[in-house]
Protein backbone atom coordinates (compact mmCIF):
# COMPACT_ATOMS: atom_id res chain seq x y z
CA UNK A 1 0.00 0.00 0.00
CA UNK A 2 1.30 3.36 -0.82
CA UNK A 3 0.51 6.47 1.18
CA UNK A 4 1.00 9.84 0.43
CA UNK A 5 0.77 12.48 3.50
CA UNK A 6 0.87 16.04 3.01
CA UNK A 7 3.00 15.96 -0.19
CA UNK A 8 4.70 19.45 -1.24
CA UNK A 9 7.30 20.26 -3.58
CA UNK A 10 8.45 23.61 -4.43
CA UNK A 11 10.58 25.14 -6.88
CA UNK A 12 11.41 28.61 -5.57
CA UNK A 13 8.20 30.50 -5.73
CA UNK A 14 6.67 27.89 -7.96
CA UNK A 15 4.73 25.28 -6.41
CA UNK A 16 4.61 22.33 -7.96
CA UNK A 17 2.90 19.66 -6.06
CA UNK A 18 0.63 21.47 -2.95
CA UNK A 19 -0.22 19.11 -0.01
CA UNK A 20 -1.40 16.05 -1.92
CA UNK A 21 -3.05 12.99 -0.30
CA UNK A 22 -3.80 9.80 -1.81
CA UNK A 23 -3.51 6.17 -0.14
CA UNK A 24 -3.37 3.75 -3.19
CA UNK A 25 -4.62 0.18 -1.71
CA UNK A 26 -2.53 -2.70 -2.75
CA UNK A 27 -2.86 -4.33 -6.24
CA UNK A 28 -4.73 -1.33 -7.16
CA UNK A 29 -4.57 0.33 -10.40
CA UNK A 30 -5.04 4.33 -10.31
CA UNK A 31 -4.33 7.19 -12.56
CA UNK A 32 -3.35 10.77 -12.05
CA UNK A 33 -4.99 12.43 -14.88
CA UNK A 34 -4.02 16.02 -15.61
CA UNK A 35 -2.93 18.57 -17.97
CA UNK A 36 0.42 19.30 -18.70
CA UNK A 37 2.14 21.22 -15.77
CA UNK A 38 -0.54 19.81 -13.46
CA UNK A 39 2.43 18.06 -10.91
CA UNK A 40 1.97 15.02 -12.45
CA UNK A 41 5.69 13.82 -13.32
CA UNK A 42 6.79 15.62 -10.21
CA UNK A 43 4.74 13.58 -7.92
CA UNK A 44 6.36 10.17 -9.61
CA UNK A 45 9.89 11.86 -9.48
CA UNK A 46 9.20 12.04 -4.86
CA UNK A 47 7.99 8.47 -5.52
CA UNK A 48 11.35 7.67 -6.94
CA UNK A 49 13.31 9.66 -4.85
CA UNK A 50 14.72 11.52 -7.26
CA UNK A 51 13.35 14.66 -6.07
CA UNK A 52 13.06 15.07 -2.41
CA UNK A 53 9.78 16.48 -1.15
CA UNK A 54 9.72 19.94 0.02
CA UNK A 55 7.24 18.42 3.13
CA UNK A 56 5.19 15.46 3.53
CA UNK A 57 5.73 11.84 3.01
CA UNK A 58 5.47 8.82 0.91
CA UNK A 59 4.84 5.68 3.26
CA UNK A 60 5.17 2.06 1.60
CA UNK A 61 3.35 -0.47 3.46
CA UNK A 62 3.24 1.94 6.62
CA UNK A 63 7.34 2.71 6.27
CA UNK A 64 9.04 6.37 5.03
CA UNK A 65 10.40 6.11 1.25
CA UNK A 66 13.27 7.91 1.05
CA UNK A 67 16.52 7.40 -0.46
CA UNK A 68 18.38 5.44 1.86
CA UNK A 69 15.61 3.19 2.55
CA UNK A 70 16.40 0.18 0.39
CA UNK A 71 13.92 -2.51 1.31
CA UNK A 72 10.92 -0.27 0.49
CA UNK A 73 12.86 0.41 -3.24
CA UNK A 74 13.21 -2.70 -3.72
CA UNK A 75 9.54 -2.98 -4.19
CA UNK A 76 9.08 -0.64 -6.39
CA UNK A 77 9.74 -0.14 -10.17
CA UNK A 78 9.01 3.12 -12.18
CA UNK A 79 9.09 3.62 -15.69
CA UNK A 80 9.74 7.44 -16.34
CA UNK A 81 8.31 10.08 -18.90
CA UNK A 82 12.24 10.16 -20.35
CA UNK A 83 13.98 7.11 -21.92
CA UNK A 84 15.91 7.18 -18.82
CA UNK A 85 18.39 4.64 -19.87
CA UNK A 86 22.20 4.50 -21.26
CA UNK A 87 21.68 5.37 -24.72
CA UNK A 88 25.06 3.28 -25.41
CA UNK A 89 24.45 0.19 -24.33
CA UNK A 90 22.15 -2.66 -25.79
CA UNK A 91 18.90 -3.59 -24.57
CA UNK A 92 20.47 -6.84 -23.16
CA UNK A 93 23.08 -4.68 -21.05
CA UNK A 94 19.85 -2.27 -19.88
CA UNK A 95 18.36 -5.27 -18.62
CA UNK A 96 21.68 -6.68 -17.09
CA UNK A 97 22.25 -3.44 -15.71
CA UNK A 98 18.89 -3.57 -14.13
CA UNK A 99 19.01 -6.90 -13.01
CA UNK A 100 22.53 -6.16 -11.11
CA UNK A 101 20.96 -3.14 -9.29
CA UNK A 102 18.46 -5.70 -8.03
CA UNK A 103 21.00 -7.99 -6.50
CA UNK A 104 19.76 -10.92 -9.18
CA UNK A 105 22.06 -13.72 -10.27
CA UNK A 106 23.09 -13.39 -13.82
CA UNK A 107 21.17 -17.02 -14.88
CA UNK A 108 18.24 -15.60 -13.76
CA UNK A 109 18.28 -12.35 -15.60
CA UNK A 110 18.77 -14.24 -18.73
CA UNK A 111 16.05 -16.27 -18.66
CA UNK A 112 13.69 -13.10 -17.10
CA UNK A 113 15.09 -11.17 -20.27
CA UNK A 114 14.05 -13.53 -22.43
CA UNK A 115 10.74 -14.27 -21.20
CA UNK A 116 10.02 -10.39 -20.60
CA UNK A 117 11.38 -9.83 -24.77
CA UNK A 118 9.06 -12.60 -25.39
CA UNK A 119 6.22 -10.88 -23.83
CA UNK A 120 6.77 -7.64 -25.46
CA UNK A 121 7.66 -9.08 -28.81
CA UNK A 122 11.00 -7.48 -28.91
CA UNK A 123 13.26 -11.08 -28.81
CA UNK A 124 14.93 -10.19 -31.80
CA UNK A 125 16.35 -7.03 -30.90
CA UNK A 126 18.34 -7.95 -27.72
CA UNK A 127 21.91 -6.67 -29.25
CA UNK A 128 20.88 -3.71 -30.56
CA UNK A 129 21.60 -0.33 -29.23
CA UNK A 130 19.18 1.33 -27.61
CA UNK A 131 20.09 4.45 -29.34
CA UNK A 132 18.70 2.94 -32.62
CA UNK A 133 15.62 2.23 -31.32
CA UNK A 134 12.12 3.46 -32.54
CA UNK A 135 10.11 5.49 -29.67
CA UNK A 136 8.16 2.29 -29.08
CA UNK A 137 10.22 0.04 -28.22
CA UNK A 138 12.49 2.25 -26.22
CA UNK A 139 8.91 2.33 -24.20
CA UNK A 140 8.54 -1.37 -24.16
CA UNK A 141 12.29 -1.97 -23.23
CA UNK A 142 11.75 0.39 -20.39
CA UNK A 143 8.16 -2.02 -19.27
CA UNK A 144 10.77 -4.93 -19.58
CA UNK A 145 12.96 -3.03 -17.48
CA UNK A 146 10.88 -2.04 -14.62
CA UNK A 147 9.24 -5.11 -14.99
CA UNK A 148 12.45 -7.56 -14.64
CA UNK A 149 12.43 -6.74 -11.34
CA UNK A 150 9.46 -7.99 -10.22
CA UNK A 151 8.23 -5.11 -7.98
CA UNK A 152 4.92 -5.19 -6.21
CA UNK A 153 4.79 -1.28 -7.02
CA UNK A 154 4.73 0.16 -10.87
CA UNK A 155 4.99 4.10 -11.08
CA UNK A 156 4.04 4.38 -15.12
CA UNK A 157 4.79 8.12 -15.66
CA UNK A 158 3.12 8.64 -19.77
CA UNK A 159 3.97 5.15 -20.83
CA UNK A 160 2.35 5.88 -24.17
CA UNK A 161 3.49 9.24 -25.05
CA UNK A 162 4.39 10.19 -28.24
CA UNK A 163 3.34 6.61 -29.48
CA UNK A 164 1.22 6.69 -32.86
CA UNK A 165 -2.58 5.08 -32.11
CA UNK A 166 -1.42 1.24 -32.77
CA UNK A 167 1.65 1.66 -30.60
CA UNK A 168 -0.86 2.61 -28.18
CA UNK A 169 -3.15 0.06 -28.42
CA UNK A 170 -0.43 -2.28 -27.99
CA UNK A 171 0.74 -0.91 -24.91
CA UNK A 172 -2.84 -0.87 -23.42
CA UNK A 173 -2.91 -4.82 -23.93
CA UNK A 174 0.26 -5.25 -21.90
CA UNK A 175 -0.69 -2.95 -19.28
CA UNK A 176 -3.80 -4.91 -18.84
CA UNK A 177 -1.90 -8.31 -18.71
CA UNK A 178 0.33 -6.19 -15.67
CA UNK A 179 -3.21 -5.86 -14.27
CA UNK A 180 -3.20 -10.00 -13.96
CA UNK A 181 0.06 -10.07 -12.30
CA UNK A 182 -1.43 -8.42 -8.99
CA UNK A 183 0.49 -5.45 -8.91
CA UNK A 184 -0.37 -1.72 -7.44
CA UNK A 185 -0.28 0.39 -10.86
CA UNK A 186 0.19 4.30 -10.33
CA UNK A 187 -0.55 5.57 -14.29
CA UNK A 188 0.06 9.21 -14.96
CA UNK A 189 -1.20 9.99 -18.25
CA UNK A 190 -3.26 12.88 -20.07
CA UNK A 191 -4.74 10.38 -22.41
CA UNK A 192 -8.52 10.43 -20.95
CA UNK A 193 -9.36 7.14 -22.65
CA UNK A 194 -6.39 5.54 -21.29
CA UNK A 195 -7.09 6.21 -17.95
CA UNK A 196 -10.89 5.04 -18.13
CA UNK A 197 -9.82 2.04 -19.59
CA UNK A 198 -7.56 0.38 -17.38
CA UNK A 199 -7.90 2.29 -14.07
CA UNK A 200 -9.69 1.13 -10.88
CA UNK A 201 -9.58 4.72 -10.09
CA UNK A 202 -8.37 8.31 -10.94
CA UNK A 203 -7.30 11.42 -9.62
CA UNK A 204 -7.49 14.37 -11.21
CA UNK A 205 -4.75 16.72 -10.55
CA UNK A 206 -4.62 20.52 -11.48
CA UNK A 207 -2.21 23.29 -10.15
CA UNK A 208 -0.29 20.43 -8.04
CA UNK A 209 -3.92 19.65 -5.95
CA UNK A 210 -6.38 16.65 -6.43
CA UNK A 211 -9.73 18.01 -7.67
CA UNK A 212 -10.84 14.47 -7.24
CA UNK A 213 -10.45 10.89 -6.90
CA UNK A 214 -13.15 7.99 -7.72
CA UNK A 215 -13.29 5.02 -9.87
CA UNK A 216 -14.19 6.21 -13.61
CA UNK A 217 -17.92 4.40 -13.44
CA UNK A 218 -18.50 6.43 -10.04
CA UNK A 219 -17.76 9.52 -11.72
CA UNK A 220 -19.11 9.59 -15.00
CA UNK A 221 -22.70 8.37 -12.80
CA UNK A 222 -22.11 11.75 -10.99
CA UNK A 223 -21.73 13.59 -14.10
CA UNK A 224 -24.61 11.56 -16.05
CA UNK A 225 -24.12 8.86 -18.13
CA UNK A 226 -25.33 10.17 -21.26
CA UNK A 227 -24.50 13.38 -23.19
CA UNK A 228 -26.16 15.57 -26.03
CA UNK A 229 -24.13 17.55 -27.74
CA UNK A 230 -24.54 20.52 -30.27
CA UNK A 231 -23.18 23.09 -31.85
CA UNK A 232 -24.68 26.44 -30.50
CA UNK A 233 -22.48 29.68 -32.36
CA UNK A 234 -19.80 27.19 -33.87
CA UNK A 235 -18.85 26.31 -30.47
CA UNK A 236 -19.61 22.05 -29.20
CA UNK A 237 -21.92 22.58 -26.04
CA UNK A 238 -22.57 19.23 -24.00
CA UNK A 239 -25.47 18.37 -21.53
CA UNK A 240 -25.28 15.37 -18.96
CA UNK A 241 -28.17 13.59 -18.01
CA UNK A 242 -29.20 10.55 -15.33
CA UNK A 243 -31.48 8.83 -17.87
CA UNK A 244 -31.41 8.62 -21.84
CA UNK A 245 -35.10 9.43 -21.59
CA UNK A 246 -33.89 12.97 -20.01
CA UNK A 247 -31.25 12.91 -22.65
CA UNK A 248 -33.91 11.93 -25.67
CA UNK A 249 -36.39 14.79 -24.30
CA UNK A 250 -33.46 17.31 -24.31
CA UNK A 251 -32.19 16.17 -27.93
CA UNK A 252 -36.31 16.55 -29.19
CA UNK A 253 -35.98 20.35 -28.77
CA UNK A 254 -32.57 21.06 -30.01
CA UNK A 255 -31.27 21.20 -34.22
CA UNK A 256 -30.77 17.86 -36.41
CA UNK A 257 -27.19 18.00 -35.88
CA UNK A 258 -27.49 17.29 -32.22
CA UNK A 259 -26.90 13.63 -30.86
CA UNK A 260 -26.69 11.34 -27.99
CA UNK A 261 -24.28 9.39 -26.62
CA UNK A 262 -22.48 7.96 -23.55
CA UNK A 263 -20.82 9.99 -21.60
CA UNK A 264 -16.83 9.25 -20.76
CA UNK A 265 -14.17 10.20 -18.12
CA UNK A 266 -12.71 13.10 -20.57
CA UNK A 267 -16.45 14.54 -20.41
CA UNK A 268 -15.69 14.59 -16.91
CA UNK A 269 -12.43 15.86 -17.28
CA UNK A 270 -13.34 18.98 -19.23
CA UNK A 271 -16.03 19.72 -16.90
CA UNK A 272 -13.96 19.54 -13.63
CA UNK A 273 -10.43 20.87 -14.70
CA UNK A 274 -11.01 22.19 -18.52
CA UNK A 275 -13.79 24.46 -17.51
CA UNK A 276 -11.35 25.99 -14.59
CA UNK A 277 -8.41 25.96 -16.97
CA UNK A 278 -10.64 28.18 -19.99
CA UNK A 279 -11.69 30.73 -17.08
CA UNK A 280 -7.87 30.55 -16.09
CA UNK B 1 27.68 -5.96 -4.56
CA UNK B 2 26.24 -2.31 -6.24
CA UNK B 3 29.96 -1.10 -6.40
CA UNK B 4 30.53 -4.36 -9.18
CA UNK B 5 27.69 -3.37 -10.44
CA UNK B 6 29.31 -0.09 -11.37
CA UNK B 7 32.61 -1.77 -12.24
CA UNK B 8 30.50 -3.92 -14.78
CA UNK B 9 29.09 -1.02 -16.49
CA UNK B 10 32.32 0.80 -16.56
CA UNK B 11 34.02 -2.60 -17.91
CA UNK B 12 30.69 -2.51 -20.41
CA UNK B 13 31.58 0.57 -21.43
CA UNK B 14 35.44 0.25 -21.74
CA UNK B 15 34.80 -2.67 -24.17
CA UNK B 16 32.74 -0.89 -26.04
CA UNK B 17 34.36 1.99 -26.90
CA UNK B 18 38.13 0.56 -26.13
CA UNK B 19 39.42 1.62 -29.50
CA UNK B 20 38.65 5.40 -28.59
CA UNK B 21 39.09 5.24 -24.96
CA UNK B 22 42.95 3.93 -25.72
CA UNK B 23 43.36 6.95 -28.73
CA UNK B 24 42.06 9.74 -26.21
CA UNK B 25 44.58 8.53 -23.29
CA UNK B 26 47.85 8.66 -25.85
CA UNK B 27 47.35 11.74 -27.86
CA UNK B 28 48.07 14.44 -25.40
CA UNK B 29 50.42 13.11 -23.85
CA UNK B 30 52.41 11.77 -26.61
CA UNK B 31 52.47 14.99 -27.91
CA UNK B 32 53.90 16.83 -24.81
CA UNK B 33 56.47 13.80 -24.84
CA UNK B 34 57.17 14.50 -27.96
CA UNK B 35 57.10 18.13 -28.01
CA UNK B 36 58.51 19.35 -25.04
CA UNK B 37 60.69 15.96 -24.59
CA UNK B 38 62.11 15.11 -27.62
CA UNK B 39 61.61 18.03 -29.60
CA UNK B 40 62.69 20.62 -27.40
CA UNK B 41 65.77 18.61 -25.38
CA UNK B 42 67.12 20.19 -22.47
CA UNK B 43 68.37 19.17 -19.22
CA UNK B 44 66.62 20.34 -15.49
CA UNK B 45 68.31 19.97 -12.27
CA UNK B 46 71.29 18.47 -13.97
CA UNK B 47 69.25 15.50 -15.68
CA UNK B 48 67.98 14.98 -18.75
CA UNK B 49 64.85 16.46 -19.09
CA UNK B 50 62.54 13.30 -19.73
CA UNK B 51 63.70 11.91 -16.71
CA UNK B 52 61.50 15.25 -15.16
CA UNK B 53 58.73 15.16 -17.60
CA UNK B 54 57.87 11.52 -17.47
CA UNK B 55 56.84 11.44 -13.84
CA UNK B 56 55.08 14.39 -14.25
CA UNK B 57 53.36 13.41 -17.46
CA UNK B 58 52.26 9.82 -16.05
CA UNK B 59 50.88 11.84 -12.56
CA UNK B 60 49.03 13.66 -14.82
CA UNK B 61 47.59 10.79 -17.03
CA UNK B 62 46.51 9.41 -13.97
CA UNK B 63 44.55 12.30 -13.20
CA UNK B 64 42.97 13.21 -16.32
CA UNK B 65 42.15 9.28 -17.53
CA UNK B 66 40.36 9.03 -14.20
CA UNK B 67 38.01 12.69 -14.48
CA UNK B 68 37.22 12.52 -17.71
CA UNK B 69 36.35 8.70 -17.32
CA UNK B 70 33.28 9.79 -14.45
CA UNK B 71 32.41 13.53 -15.05
CA UNK B 72 31.70 13.18 -18.85
CA UNK B 73 29.67 10.35 -18.06
CA UNK B 74 27.74 11.05 -15.34
CA UNK B 75 27.16 14.61 -16.04
CA UNK B 76 25.39 12.73 -19.38
CA UNK B 77 23.80 10.19 -17.21
CA UNK B 78 22.40 12.83 -14.51
CA UNK B 79 21.45 15.19 -17.24
CA UNK B 80 20.46 14.36 -20.44
CA UNK B 81 20.39 10.77 -20.19
CA UNK B 82 18.61 10.64 -16.78
CA UNK B 83 19.67 7.03 -16.25
CA UNK B 84 21.00 8.02 -13.07
CA UNK B 85 16.67 7.75 -11.99
CA UNK B 86 17.38 4.32 -12.74
CA UNK B 87 19.88 3.76 -9.84
CA UNK B 88 18.30 6.64 -7.45
CA UNK B 89 14.91 4.18 -7.07
CA UNK B 90 17.19 0.84 -7.50
CA UNK B 91 17.88 -0.45 -3.80
CA UNK B 92 21.56 -0.47 -4.81
CA UNK B 93 22.68 1.91 -1.25
CA UNK B 94 23.69 5.16 -3.07
CA UNK B 95 27.18 5.25 -1.37
CA UNK B 96 27.97 2.09 -3.20
CA UNK B 97 27.07 4.01 -6.27
CA UNK B 98 29.83 6.30 -5.77
CA UNK B 99 32.50 4.34 -4.40
CA UNK B 100 31.98 2.32 -7.57
CA UNK B 101 32.13 5.63 -9.64
CA UNK B 102 35.07 6.45 -7.80
CA UNK B 103 37.25 3.09 -8.18
CA UNK B 104 35.67 2.69 -11.95
CA UNK B 105 37.14 6.29 -12.72
CA UNK B 106 40.81 5.29 -10.61
CA UNK B 107 41.49 2.41 -12.97
CA UNK B 108 40.54 3.86 -16.15
CA UNK B 109 43.22 6.12 -15.07
CA UNK B 110 45.40 3.82 -14.28
CA UNK B 111 44.68 2.01 -17.29
CA UNK B 112 46.09 5.60 -19.08
CA UNK B 113 49.20 5.11 -17.14
CA UNK B 114 49.87 1.70 -18.06
CA UNK B 115 49.59 3.05 -22.11
CA UNK B 116 51.96 5.59 -21.60
CA UNK B 117 54.75 3.53 -19.63
CA UNK B 118 54.18 1.31 -22.97
CA UNK B 119 54.68 3.85 -24.98
CA UNK B 120 57.34 5.39 -23.37
CA UNK B 121 59.10 2.12 -22.71
CA UNK B 122 61.67 2.09 -25.63
CA UNK B 123 62.74 5.56 -24.29
CA UNK B 124 66.04 4.95 -22.44
CA UNK B 125 65.59 6.08 -18.90
CA UNK B 126 67.17 4.91 -15.09
CA UNK B 127 63.38 5.66 -14.26
CA UNK B 128 62.05 3.07 -11.61
CA UNK B 129 58.12 2.56 -11.58
CA UNK B 130 57.15 -0.12 -8.86
CA UNK B 131 53.91 -1.05 -6.74
CA UNK B 132 54.56 2.05 -4.32
CA UNK B 133 54.29 4.38 -7.27
CA UNK B 134 51.40 2.78 -8.77
CA UNK B 135 49.52 3.02 -5.62
CA UNK B 136 49.94 6.76 -5.41
CA UNK B 137 48.52 6.88 -8.77
CA UNK B 138 45.93 5.04 -7.68
CA UNK B 139 45.34 7.16 -4.83
CA UNK B 140 45.33 10.31 -7.09
CA UNK B 141 42.97 8.43 -9.37
CA UNK B 142 40.80 8.16 -6.59
CA UNK B 143 41.09 12.00 -5.26
CA UNK B 144 39.98 13.04 -9.68
CA UNK B 145 37.41 10.89 -10.25
CA UNK B 146 35.83 12.03 -6.59
CA UNK B 147 36.04 15.61 -7.92
CA UNK B 148 34.31 14.47 -10.74
CA UNK B 149 31.89 12.52 -8.98
CA UNK B 150 30.89 16.27 -7.10
CA UNK B 151 31.26 18.36 -10.22
CA UNK B 152 28.95 16.05 -12.21
CA UNK B 153 26.54 16.97 -9.37
CA UNK B 154 26.87 20.43 -9.68
CA UNK B 155 26.92 20.41 -13.46
CA UNK B 156 23.26 22.49 -14.73
CA UNK B 157 24.17 21.42 -18.22
CA UNK B 158 26.19 18.83 -20.07
CA UNK B 159 27.86 21.08 -22.00
CA UNK B 160 29.40 22.03 -18.33
CA UNK B 161 32.03 18.84 -18.05
CA UNK B 162 33.81 19.98 -20.78
CA UNK B 163 34.01 23.73 -19.03
CA UNK B 164 34.78 22.01 -15.51
CA UNK B 165 37.85 20.54 -17.29
CA UNK B 166 38.81 23.58 -18.94
CA UNK B 167 39.18 25.90 -15.50
CA UNK B 168 40.04 23.02 -13.64
CA UNK B 169 42.21 20.07 -15.19
CA UNK B 170 43.63 21.83 -17.87
CA UNK B 171 45.37 24.30 -15.35
CA UNK B 172 46.45 21.42 -13.19
CA UNK B 173 48.25 19.87 -15.64
CA UNK B 174 50.29 23.06 -16.81
CA UNK B 175 50.93 23.94 -13.06
CA UNK B 176 51.57 21.01 -10.66
CA UNK B 177 54.92 19.82 -11.24
CA UNK B 178 54.23 18.52 -14.63
CA UNK B 179 56.00 20.51 -17.05
CA UNK B 180 58.04 22.28 -14.48
CA UNK B 181 59.13 22.08 -10.35
CA UNK B 182 57.00 24.29 -8.30
CA UNK B 183 59.89 25.56 -6.51
CA UNK B 184 60.20 28.03 -9.36
CA UNK B 185 57.06 30.05 -9.12
CA UNK B 186 56.48 32.78 -7.04
CA UNK B 187 56.11 32.84 -3.62
CA UNK B 188 52.25 32.42 -2.41
CA UNK B 189 51.36 30.98 -5.99
CA UNK B 190 53.96 27.88 -5.04
CA UNK B 191 52.68 27.22 -1.52
CA UNK B 192 48.88 26.94 -3.31
CA UNK B 193 49.73 24.98 -6.17
CA UNK B 194 52.14 22.76 -4.25
CA UNK B 195 48.91 21.78 -1.89
CA UNK B 196 47.30 21.10 -4.87
CA UNK B 197 46.88 17.20 -5.47
CA UNK B 198 48.62 16.80 -8.85
CA UNK B 199 51.70 18.45 -7.39
CA UNK B 200 51.74 16.08 -4.41
CA UNK B 201 51.47 13.05 -6.84
CA UNK B 202 54.12 13.93 -9.57
CA UNK B 203 56.20 15.06 -6.83
CA UNK B 204 55.90 11.74 -5.30
CA UNK B 205 55.95 9.60 -8.58
CA UNK B 206 59.28 11.56 -9.40
CA UNK B 207 60.62 10.12 -6.16
CA UNK B 208 59.78 7.30 -6.32
CA UNK B 209 61.39 7.07 -9.75
CA UNK B 210 64.45 8.39 -8.78
CA UNK B 211 64.97 5.60 -6.43
CA UNK B 212 63.23 8.02 -3.31
CA UNK B 213 60.26 7.20 -1.16
CA UNK B 214 57.09 8.93 -0.95
CA UNK B 215 56.52 11.69 1.56
CA UNK B 216 53.93 10.96 4.48
CA UNK B 217 52.98 14.68 4.05
CA UNK B 218 52.02 14.14 0.25
CA UNK B 219 50.02 11.01 0.87
CA UNK B 220 48.25 12.65 3.59
CA UNK B 221 47.01 15.48 1.51
CA UNK B 222 45.75 13.25 -1.19
CA UNK B 223 43.97 11.26 1.49
CA UNK B 224 42.79 14.65 2.42
CA UNK B 225 40.82 15.74 -0.97
CA UNK B 226 39.72 12.31 -1.09
CA UNK B 227 38.00 12.45 2.03
CA UNK B 228 36.50 16.36 1.56
CA UNK B 229 35.28 15.08 -1.56
CA UNK B 230 34.17 12.15 -0.88
CA UNK B 231 31.81 13.47 1.74
CA UNK B 232 30.39 16.25 -0.63
CA UNK B 233 29.54 13.72 -2.87
CA UNK B 234 27.35 11.68 -0.71
CA UNK B 235 25.95 14.64 0.56
CA UNK B 236 24.89 15.40 -2.46
CA UNK B 237 23.45 12.60 -3.48
CA UNK B 238 21.62 11.39 -0.36
CA UNK B 239 20.35 15.20 0.44
CA UNK B 240 20.39 16.96 -3.00
CA UNK B 241 16.56 17.95 -3.85
CA UNK B 242 16.30 18.17 -6.82
CA UNK B 243 18.82 15.37 -8.71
Amino acid sequence: MIEIHNLTKTFGDFTAVDHLNLTIETNEFMGLLGPNGAGKTTTISMMSTVLLPTEGEILIDGKPLNRKASAEKRKLSVVTQEYSMRQDMTMNEVMEYQGRLYYMRKKEIRAKTAELFEFAGLSKFGHRVVRHLSGGMKRKLMICRALMVEPEILLLDEPTAGMDALARRQMWDLLRSLKERNLTILLTTHFIDEAQALCNRVAFIDGGKFDVVDAPLALIEQLGPFAVDNLDDGKLVSRYFPTREAAIEELKGLPDDAVLRATTLEDVFVERVGHRLTRG
Amino acid sequence: MGIITVLWEKWAEFKRDFYKITVAAMISPLMYLLVFGLGIQTTSHGEPYLNFLIPGIVAMVSMTGSFSAVSQNMSVQRLYEKALDQVMVSPTPLWQFIVGQIVGGALRGMYAVLVILLLVSPIRTSLVFNWVSFLILFLNGTVFSTIAVTLSFLAKSYTDAPRFNTYIIMPMSFLCNTFFSTDQMPHGIKEFVSALPLSQTSDMVRSIAAGGDPTVTGVLILFAYLIVFSAISFMFIYKKKNL
